[in-house]
């Protein structure tokens, strides 16, 4: 792996961003970010804008592992091509309707936290972990209720746009899911490789969590347009987390009961 | 061609295959044009799908799954040199108008020198590369004004990489050391 940039935010050394054009404000806190949590033509375009970035962002993750581990299995580098080709459509999808709407790329700040993190780690494993197994399996959670917001804010086409990356991004997490255990079957020091990125991932989010009453650019508090999700159960099944992952992630997200359910249903 | 000559064209096209994916999967996060990364990304694509199967293909020709041989040591430098391409537009032009003519000549070669029939897995191979190819080339004007257009005139390091790379005329190791 060839050496890299880093800088330093909050204290947590990251790698540097990926390039960027000049017409791009890179931010990488939430404070210099904008957003609001209203359904207005300027937010719906920075919901576009800004999920646009992130899917820029996987994409440069997943080349990046190409680049920096030519001696990962041939079948697991064939998945990471494929993701950058799948991410690279997204982009452009997020991209052609952001035109339709009326916006522009720049037309926001963007934050490459994902790369950020990812892309530090030493080890294919651990970046698969964080990135595809952590951010974008959040990003399926987030996608079971995503497009229904906007079908209820009156743009079902990109309701439907959201649909259509929802159904890829299953893929990458399950074969994120199948690396990572066949990984670290084969050879248990991998283990120690994924927990050392979980941890890295815990401390960067933890560093960069914006304080109570923190607002944004536009004076909108961050706490408001946090976003988050419930655990999505019927997707992550289909991108291959164990019935036990499930049930402890709904434990740590305080939806026991749902986890109760998949029991009795298992 | 024998067998043998054959694994070696194919774990050659491969090697430069997975070179050329690497090369692009290098450039993406590195230049700043959104749309131009993007296009690099779905070449990303392509070029592991070739790899891909001209590793299997390799298998059947005797030589182990996914046969990698490296090329000629002065073409490999000539590869090295256009990796090392900085600028956007020298990195479009680098790999459209320089790596992919020199893959599909080097395919080229390989059709008209193969027996069609009893490597028929391998033209077929071959065929569908030249194929990608094109649509490769073509995708890059495709996209109209949202990728840049070549210069009038290369510029030197460009230039430098099209005269390597010119200047290689067999691009096949055949030697024991390249196995």
């Amino acid at each position: 792996m060839d050496p890299f940039e880093t800088k330093v935010v909050r204290g947590v050394t990251l790698r540097k961003d990926p390039a960027r054009e000049s017409c791009f404000t890179v931010a990488d806190t939430d404070d210099q970010m904008i957003s609001w949590p209203d359904w207005t033509d300027q937010s719906k375009r920075e919901r576009i804008h800004r999920h646009m970035n992130n899917e820029m962002t996987t994409t440069e993750v997943a080349a990046q592992c190409l680049c920096d581990f030519p001696d990962a299995p041939w079948e697991l580098r064939m998945e990471l091509a494929r993701q950058v080709w799948d991410e690279s459509r997204h982009v452009m999808g997020l991209y052609r309707r952001l035109k339709e709407l009326g916006g522009r790329k720049g037309e926001f700040p963007v934050a490459n936290f994902e790369w950020t993190v990812s892309s530090f780690l030493d080890s294919v494993i651990g970046r698969i972990t964080v990135m595809n197994r952590m951010f974008e399996a959040g990003t399926m959670d987030l996608m079971a209720s995503l497009p229904d917001g906007w079908r209820e804010n009156g743009d079902p086409q990109t309701a439907e746009l959201l649909e259509a990356i929802a159904a890829d991004e299953i893929h990458h997490v399950r074969f994120a899911n199948h690396w990572v255990h066949k990984l670290c079957a084969e050879n248990k020091r991998n283990l120690l490789k994924v927990v050392q990125a979980v941890r890295f991932l815990d401390v960067a989010q933890k560093a960069l969590a914006p304080p109570p009453g923190t607002t944004n650019l536009v004076g909108v508090l961050v706490e408001n347009v946090a976003q988050s999700a419930p655990i999505n159960v019927a997707d992550r099944q289909l991108a291959d987390f164990t019935d036990d992952e499930i049930s402890v992630l709904l434990k740590q997200h305080d939806l026991e009961f749902l986890a109760a359910k998949q029991g009795a249903r298992a | 061609m024998n067998v043998k000559q054959r694994a070696n064209n194919v774990g050659t096209l491969r090697c430069i295959s997975v070179f050329l994916m690497e090369t692009l999967a290098r450039w993406i996060p590195t230049t700043p044009e959104m749309e131009i990364k993007m296009l690099f990304s779905r070449h990303v694509w392509r070029m592991a799908q070739q790899a891909d199967r001209l590793g299997r293909r390799a298998r059947e020709l005797r030589a182990p799954l996914h046969y990698t041989r490296a090329p000629r040591p002065q073409f490999m430098a000539a590869l090295k040199q256009l990796a090392a391409v900085s600028d956007s537009i020298d990195r479009i032009d680098a790999f459209h108008a320089v790596a992919l003519p020199t893959l599909a000549a080097a395919y080229g070669r390989y059709l008209a020198e193969t027996d069609r029939l009893t490597d028929e897995p391998t033209v077929i191979i071959c065929e569908q590369a030249l194929t990608e190819i094109a649509t490769m080339r073509r995708e890059r004007t495709d996209w109209g004004s949202e990728i840049p257009k070549s210069r009038a005139a290369d510029s030197h390091e460009l230039a430098a990489v099209r005269q390597a790379l010119a200047a290689t005329e067999e691009i096949v190791d055949h030697s024991e050391q390249a196995a």
